[in-house]
């Protein structure tokens, strides 16, 4: 279950997290976990969402300390392929306007 | 949302209680499905606040059955109570935002009191929620810094902090100028259609009630009076329902002799 | 005629009634403080420690320039009403000790409380009548938060622990405002009364004092919660809260002192 949760693609240049199933306050600590740990020792950092079926606050949260850290330390962090679901709650707290999204 | 979806969220039935002798509810039975807007309405005294309290575990009933997600509420231990509030969010009519903290606090709590996630953490999740209802940087304010819209918006942000599965509102709209009223429709409505929440909605505004709902609920005198959707509630040809779109209050037949009393009796008391 | 007897008769047993209700709500909520106190954690209702400090400081450090001023006060009174009596039998030289004895047995519990339920007893009552008003304390329940766990348990906890730390603190000043009048009197300087006064304490007088401060602090923060959670009729009935939360924790206090001082001293 936890393999299949979270893995990542890496190179000297670009950290691809892959994140899928549910993400929730049972799991959200541990991406972000992942996501600070990987914006430590890389210069760019996105987090694919394509196989995400449902994403808490704590979740979404996660991505935004992400891009706090990026920011403040001159590195890049964006989110690709968000699903429909986390697309829409993105969009409720106007999330789309902040992240990168490709 | 999802309108293949029927699994039942909450069911009420035959739920019966009193006050002192009067019977408050009068075998009142509700059904909602995942992802629904049920609305309650009624007149004043139809019992309809007090339906959302007993579903809300605050009044204890004399008879009857309350399961919120396939959980009996009255059978079930603290701890999985415990569990199920964490899956409820309610906003209440005086918003009840804690007048002691300010509003990023008020937001937070539920956050603070039963997750283990980081401070930092914390305070994202709250502001994002602020952030959803329009109240972004007013997390340093107190309660009584506000004005009646944004109260009602800032306790609606605390009830949808722990990302619950049901949320109950009791008068979201009521007291609030038109304008500021249909901003909080529309939330409700994004809400729904974005976390899939279901929820059950106390008014007696027919243009939000309208709006909003799936299906509406009429109470009156502590029993169902009809359920449907809001066009079979537009067209129904019951008496009392009509009453209640048309804003009419009920008068009792004048009885000339009790009237003159009533009005002339130093004395008289309501019987 | 009969009418109205019976009417009064009925009043007096419903009033009876409530009182009774009343003090079986109270013990209730003593009861159920320490079970969360002691079981809450395996529930998700921690006591934070920080809201239990906030309350050592709002009922206890801030009271304490009001205690310690006024027990200053007392002790000067009672070494001037004490020297006139005692001078009748020449026996001043027993000020000293009666003024010792007596405030740090009597007068600084009591001047606390009677101070504490009128700061605190009426802040308690007010706030916990205006959360039931405005629904708070639903707020609360449907949170799961548990409101005695909340709201009762950190000003228990903070007064338990400040009475006893006011009365201290108020055993001293009187003591002092003793000396400053009667030290000339007696032909000693301060310095040398206070040590005596601290010479003739026994840990018995002492301990009195505090065991009693303790009792009181209970006793406020009970009737505060109690009359608190009991208002009805919106402001107005958080102000008459207020009011009677008051007048019955010092009626209660003084109540207790006196059963305590008989138990105590025997």
């Amino acid at each position: 279950m936890t393999e299949d949760f979270i893995h990542f693609d890496k190179n000297d240049e670009l950290c691809i997290i892959y994140v899928s199933g549910e993400v929730d306050l049972s799991n959200s600590a541990e991406v972000r976990k992942t996501i600070l740990s990987a914006l430590k020792t890389t210069p760019e950092v996105v987090v694919n969402l394509a196989h995400v079926e449902y994403i808490d606050s704590s979740g979404i949260a996660a991505m935004v300390e992400g891009l706090q850290f990026a920011n403040s330390h001159g590195k890049t962090f964006g989110l690709s392929k968000p699903s429909k679901q986390v697309r829409s709650i993105l969009e409720l707290a106007r999330l789309d306007q902040v992240f990168r999204i490709d | 949302m999802e309108t293949n979806n029927n699994e039942t969220v909450i069911e009420v039935k035959d739920l019966v209680t009193h006050y002192g002798q009067r019977k408050i509810l009068d075998g009142v039975d509700l059904d909602v499905k995942k992802g629904e807007i049920r609305v309650i309405m009624g007149g004043s005294g139809s019992g309809k606040s007090t339906l959302l309290w007993h579903i809300l575990g605050l009044y204890q009933p004399t008879e009857g059955q309350i399961k919120l997600l396939g959980k009996d509420i009255h059978r079930i231990s603290f701890n999985e109570q415990l569990q199920l509030k964490q899956d409820i969010g309610v906003s209440f009519q005086s918003g009840a935002l804690f007048s002691s903290m300010t509003v990023g606090e008020n937001v937070a709590l539920p956050l603070r009191e039963f997750t283990e996630l980081d401070e930092n953490t914390i305070r994202i999740i709250s502001r994002m929620k602020l952030e959803v209802v329009n109240l972004g940087g007013f997390h340093k304010l107190m309660p009584s810094q506000l004005s009646g819209g944004m109260v009602k918006r800032a306790a609606l942000a605390r009830s949808i902090v722990m990302d619950p599965k049901l949320l109950f509102f009791d008068e979201p709209s009521a007291g609030l100028d038109p304008v500021v009223a249909s901003e909080i429709d529309d939330l409700i409505l994004s809400l729904r259609d974005t976390m899939g929440m279901s929820m059950v909605v106390v008014t007696h505004e027919l243009d939000s009630a309208f709006k909003i709902a799936d299906k509406i609920t009429v109470l009156d005198n502590g029993k169902n009076l009809i359920t449907g959707t809001v066009e079979e509630i537009k067209k129904s040809e019951n008496k009392r329902v009509m009453d209640l779109l048309q804003r009419r209050s009920r008068h009792d037949k004048l009885n000339p002799k009790d009237y003159l009393k009533r009005l002339t009796q130093e004395n008289y008391t309501l019987t | 005629m009969i009418n109205v007897l019976i009417k009064k008769v009925e009043s007096i047993g419903i009033s009876t009634f409530q009182a009774v209700e009343r003090l079986g709500f109270a013990m209730r909520l003593f009861w159920d403080s320490f079970y969360w106190l002691i079981i809450g954690r395996r529930y998700k209702q921690k006591v934070r420690l920080r809201q239990v400090v906030e309350q050592i400081r709002v009922n206890g450090f801030d009271a304490l320039p009001i205690v310690m001023a006024l027990c200053f006060v007392v002790g000067m009174m009672l070494s001037i009403q004490l020297l006139y009596a005692l001078s009748d039998f020449g026996a001043e030289s027993q000020v000293l000790l009666a003024i010792a004895k007596s405030v740090t047995r009597e007068f600084s519990p009591l001047i606390t409380g009677v101070i504490v339920a009128g700061r605190s007893g009426a802040a308690i009552a007010a706030r916990i009548g205006s959360q039931v008003v405005s629904q708070e304390i639903d707020a609360l329940k449907v949170i799961g938060i548990v409101p005695v766990r909340y709201l009762v348990l950190p000003p228990l906890l903070g007064l338990m622990v400040s009475m006893p730390l006011l009365v201290i603190c108020a055993d001293f000043m009187a003591i002092f405002g003793g000396a400053i009048f009667s030290a000339h009197e007696l032909n000693m300087s301060i310095n040398a009364y206070m040590l005596e006064s601290f010479n003739v304490l026994i840990v018995g007088d002492v301990l009195q004092g505090l065991i009693k401060s303790v009792v009181f602090g209970i006793i406020i923060v009970l009737v505060g919660a109690t009359t608190g959670f009991y208002v009805t009729g919106g402001a107005e009935g958080v102000g008459k809260a207020t009011t009677s939360a008051v007048v019955i924790s010092i009626s209660f206090i003084v109540l207790a002192d006196m059963i305590a001082s008989y138990f105590l001293t025997q």
